[in-house]
């Protein structure tokens, strides 16, 4: 646990602000906490106000993330690097009535960010297993994890990711995007007829300046902008044009809104936004002045749960904000290290997040049981927005 | 809790066992009985080898026989039998120091001369050498030291210093500290043709001139020599014949840690040392028995399921292991946690999966002196009455009745690819917020069946205050979170009894080298948690009256930096203590509420 020299943690500043695009994270670049962060007995019950029966979920592979619900809450599909043939995350269903886990991306290449169609049978997710050069990226990464080297975690915003729906049923892989540039970061509209997700595609669509080229290849998530799609992949429709890297959006349940992250220029501070789904009405949700991201709306349409290095730079915290923005976040965990992108179960009664918190630095799911009335009780306690 | 109005399934697992909690006392507990018979006076803390590990082992039998468990293949009986030492002490040692020309001196009274607990026992005379610390540490990373480079030692008595030199740089106490180990020492003399070994604590040591007291070492491999300490009057008598030097003014010059510092061979005298140790051998009664598989299933390979958990403890605390305060000497140590819980788990589970099919047999595990040293489970896998080959994974239980925060420690998860992903599975269920651990080279019986080869986990809900003490009582255990392990394991268990291929076996890497705690001389009267995993080292309590304690230190301190040493892991905490220096006092750095503090810790020495 020596302490960090100066440069390299400004570099790990670096990372954590594009990996946070890891749509929706990234922990191992965020996650080792330096010794300030160890969590105090007290603390831990604190986060008792909200969060009970805290339990890890996943338990086998290095890492996994992004968990989220089937809209009857039986299931949940996330992303983990538990293939031993395949250094990057694949995606897997978790069925809570038998424990079983099961894979449902193609097992080559990356992929990112799933999401249940609800009313269908279907699962998007983005993947880059078309892209030939797949199995040899995965034999470097093996070769270098072989060798015993580590490097930090960053998500590198493959060009190649696009976003698929996958039929549960036929087995069938449907390709919704076909642009060059990271399409990524995609969910659902509550009817199942919608589809919001981040596109780096501006970067490749037009002729960069030569400043802009170098943007590119020192943070390609600059060019994320929130798009808008029909399930079935037509009438892509671009929603945000503000400099800085749009991503994670989700839609509200009420299906009329979108909610998402916008970072400022430099990649450090990013706040919770919302918007119409023509991109109309934008309204700043967050003042936080912290990399607050992967925003997620409660069922009872009351607040947005997210997370937030206000606390130090390596040290995420989940927060919580009442639906207006009118006051000051509430902070829900109290963990070393990584916890992030938070997703309510759709009955609101439980929380899903991924976290650091079971030691190694990588993340894992976590499950616990969410108390709305105390969450309620908080929100209308906090102080008005600073 | 109502029933909700979008139940999923997993939300009516939640929902069933908090309705069972609320409506505990109707529903009858299946550990909390066994809990309150194992830990009552009536056992008296069943020691190993006392009538109150035989009431225990009776209580076991009988349940095993309720519930129509049978002796091993070949066994007629539950109880197997093995014989231990139960402890040892000197008989008569002697040390006479003859010089020329001076009228020969007998050493008699055991302040004066004591053996060491593993010396062969006899008699012997020869010329004297005196070769410093007495250390050899193998070679590496540009280090070496060795006190017998240049002296001839074959046929010899050899004199050492105890303990390493006590001024020397930090590197090199880190480096000669772990093969300070009294039995290091007297593996080194042996090994360079010594007849006997006499070991002295130079009067710049802790313990000065002292002799080294006869712990209870049960691991009891005989040296192979004839080893002794000496007060420091022998000291002086063997001395007395070196020209112009103290012990004192030696042991100044080996204390800076040059290792060039040599030994020398004292002229003029002749050592006779006698020595006499009397080891009282006991019996002990490991209690197994097994329900063999309901279904001939051919394509199953190693065809036994081990669930074990020791049921023995402390007795009246009597073994260096107790840590009862000065008011609590001498009495009962309950072991209620430590390990009614397992033990009463093992019960839970065996009875559980006693009605149901099985592929493979079911062998259920009671181990006796654990608490001595894991005797009864390493004298089951080096002896096994079935052969440990056909074993296809053991699961151990120890401490697990002190679950807090929904917490559950899983160990030795490294010795198997399969666990992680069988974990996962089975958790998805029981809800436990689980912690993992590779490492299988844990205080407990899990270390005897890794030694032997078999995938192999381990339950365990953490340290605690009243660890070792006869405050460890029933009324503390969480029944509730007892019997949710009992009930998880039991779902592990069954998978493992209906696999078809055994769990592969794999060897996980020992983390710490050399002799690890055996080279500790030093006490600082912290309680580790060993279940929690934070970065540094979590206080599970401290000890009454200790050096923590009365540095301030407390349960939920977190130990980031001991004397300049950075703290991540409790393995960096052991090799840091060994680098301290007893009675100076030493900078510790901790966490208390996310708050970094500062301390100073004044190290005591450990008899």
């Amino acid at each position: 646990m020596t302490m960090r020299p100066l440069v390299t943690f400004l570099v790990a500043g670096l990372t954590a602000a594009s990996a946070s695009a890891f749509a929706r994270f990234d922990d191992d670049a965020l996650g080792r906490g330096e010794p300030t962060a160890q969590a105090p007995a007290p603390a831990a019950n604190q986060e008792r106000d909200f969060l009970s029966r805290v339990r890890r979920l996943t338990v086998e592979g290095r890492r996994a993330g992004e968990g989220y619900w089937s809209p009857d809450g039986k299931r949940l599909v996330f992303q983990s690097e538990r293939d031993p043939s395949n250094p990057f995350y694949q995606i897997y269903v978790l069925d809570f009535a038998t424990g079983e886990t099961k894979r449902i991306s193609p097992g080559i290449g990356k992929t990112t960010c799933a999401f249940f169609r609800p009313g269908s049978d279907q699962i998007l997710f983005a993947s880059t297993h078309h892209d030939p050069k797949s199995k040899q990226l995965q034999d470097e990464e093996l070769a270098f994890r072989a060798s015993g080297k580590e490097r930090r975690y960053a998500w590198d915003y493959d060009p190649e990711m696009e976003i698929y729906a996958f039929a549960e049923k036929t087995g069938a892989m449907t390709r919704l995007t076909n642009a060059k540039g990271y399409d990524a970061e995609a969910s659902y509209s509550p009817d199942g007829q919608w589809i919001a997700f981040s596109s780096m595609r501006d970067a490749y669509n037009r002729q960069l300046s030569p400043q802009e080229q170098k943007q590119l290849e020192t943070d390609p998530s600059y060019y994320g902008e929130i798009y808008i799609m029909k399930a079935d992949g037509s009438e892509q429709r671009r929603l945000t044009t503000e400099p800085g890297y749009d991503g994670g959006p989700f839609f509200t349940h009420d299906g009329q809104r979108i909610v998402w992250r916008h970072f400022d220029e430099q990649g450090l501070i990013a706040d919770i936004w919302t918007m119409k789904l023509d991109g109309t009405d934008k309204k700043q949700i967050t003042s936080f002045k912290s990399m607050s991201w992967a925003p997620y709306e409660h069922p009872s349409g009351e607040y947005f749960l997210f997370a937030s290095n206000k606390l130090g730079f390596e040290n995420f915290e989940v927060f919580m904000v009442d639906k207006a923005g009118a006051k000051e976040p509430v902070r829900v965990t109290y963990s070393d290290g990584f916890d992030g992108l938070p997703v309510p179960s759709p009955d609101g009664k439980q929380l899903a997040f991924t976290s650091s918190r079971s030691g190694g630095g990588a993340g894992q799911i976590f499950l616990a049981q969410w108390n709305h009335e105390n969450a309620m009780k908080a929100l209308a306690a906090a102080g008005p927005r600073k | 809790m109502r029933p909700m109005v979008r139940l999923t399934t997993f939300a009516l697992l939640l929902a069933a066992s908090a309705a069972h909690a609320q409506t505990g006392a109707a529903v009858q507990s299946p550990t909390r009985a066994h809990v309150e018979m194992l830990a009552s006076s009536k056992l008296e803390g069943r020691l190993a080898g006392s009538a109150g590990e035989k009431l225990a082992a009776e209580y076991l039998v009988k349940e095993l026989q309720r519930m129509g468990a049978k002796p091993l293949p070949g066994q007629a009986d539950y109880r197997l039998p093995f014989a231990f030492t139960a402890g040892s002490k000197d008989a008569g040692s002697t040390i006479t120091v003859q010089r020329e020309g001076a009228p020969a001196r007998t050493f008699t009274t055991r302040e004066q001369v004591m053996a060491l607990s593993y010396s062969d026992n006899g008699e012997v005379s020869g010329p004297v050498v005196f070769a410093g610390y007495g250390l050899v540490v193998p070679p590496s990373q540009n280090f070496s030291y060795d006190s017998y480079q240049g002296l001839d030692v074959k046929d010899k008595v050899v004199v050492v210093l105890r303990y390493f030199p006590e001024d020397a740089d930090m590197q090199t106490r880190a480096a000669v500290a772990r093969y300070s180990d009294l039995r290091y020492k007297a593996q080194a003399a042996r090994q360079r043709g010594a007849k006997a070994l006499v070991v002295v604590t130079g009067p710049r040591s802790p313990n000065a001139g002292n002799i080294v007291p006869m712990t209870f070492d049960t691991a009891l491999a005989g040296s192979g020599l004839v080893a002794t300490s000496a007060n420091g009057e022998v000291a002086q008598a063997i001395f007395a014949a070196v020209p112009d030097k103290s012990l004192e003014a030696v042991q100044k010059e080996l204390d800076s840690g040059n290792p060039h510092v040599a030994g020398f061979a004292v002229t003029g005298v002749t050592l006779t040392v006698k020595a006499d140790v009397s080891r009282e051998r006991q019996t002990g009664h490991n209690v197994v028995g097994y329900f063999p598989a309901s279904m001939t299933a051919p394509g199953v390979d190693k065809p036994w399921v081990v669930i074990g958990a020791h049921y023995d403890h402390l007795g009246r605390g009597a073994t260096g292991s107790s840590l009862a305060s000065k008011e609590q000497a001498g009495q009962i140590h309950h072991g209620a946690d430590d390990n009614a819980s397992g033990t009463s788990a093992v019960l839970a589970i065996a009875e559980a999966l006693s009605k149901q099919p099985r592929k493979r047999n079911l062998a259920v595990a009671f181990w006796s002196a654990e608490e001595l040293g894991l005797i009864g489970s390493n004298h089951f896998v080096t002896t096994p009455p079935v052969p440990i080959t056909g074993m296809a994974a053991y699961l151990n239980f120890d401490m697990v009745g002190r679950s807090t925060d929904n917490k559950l420690t899983v160990q030795a998860t490294g010795t198997s690819p399969m666990w992680p992903k069988m974990l996962e599975q089975a958790n998805v269920a029981a809800g436990f917020d689980l912690i993992l651990q590779e490492d299988p080279y844990q205080p407990t019986d899990v270390s005897s069946f890794n030694q032997a080869g078999v995938a192999s986990l381990a339950f365990f809900t953490g340290a605690h205050v009243d660890y070792h003490k006869p405050t460890d009582t029933a009324e503390k255990i969480n029944y509730e979170e007892l019997d949710r392990i009992a009930e998880f394991a039991t779902d592990i268990t069954r998978r493992l009894l209906d696999l078809e291929r055994a769990p592969q076996f794999t060897k996980v890497e020992q983390k710490t080298e050399g002799g690890g705690r055996a080279g500790m001389r030093i006490f600082t009267g912290t309680i580790p948690d060993y279940a929690t995993e934070v970065k540094g080292l979590l206080l599970g309590g401290v000890i009454g009256g200790g050096p923590a304690e009365q540095a301030g230190l407390q349960k939920g301190d977190v130990i980031v930096e001991i004397a300049g040493q950075s703290i991540a892991n409790i393995y960096d905490y052991t090799y840091a203590l060994e680098l301290l220096k007893i009675g100076q006092p030493a900078k510790v750095v901790y966490m208390r509420n996310g708050e970094r503090r500062e301390t100073q810790l004044t190290p005591a020495a450990r008899k």
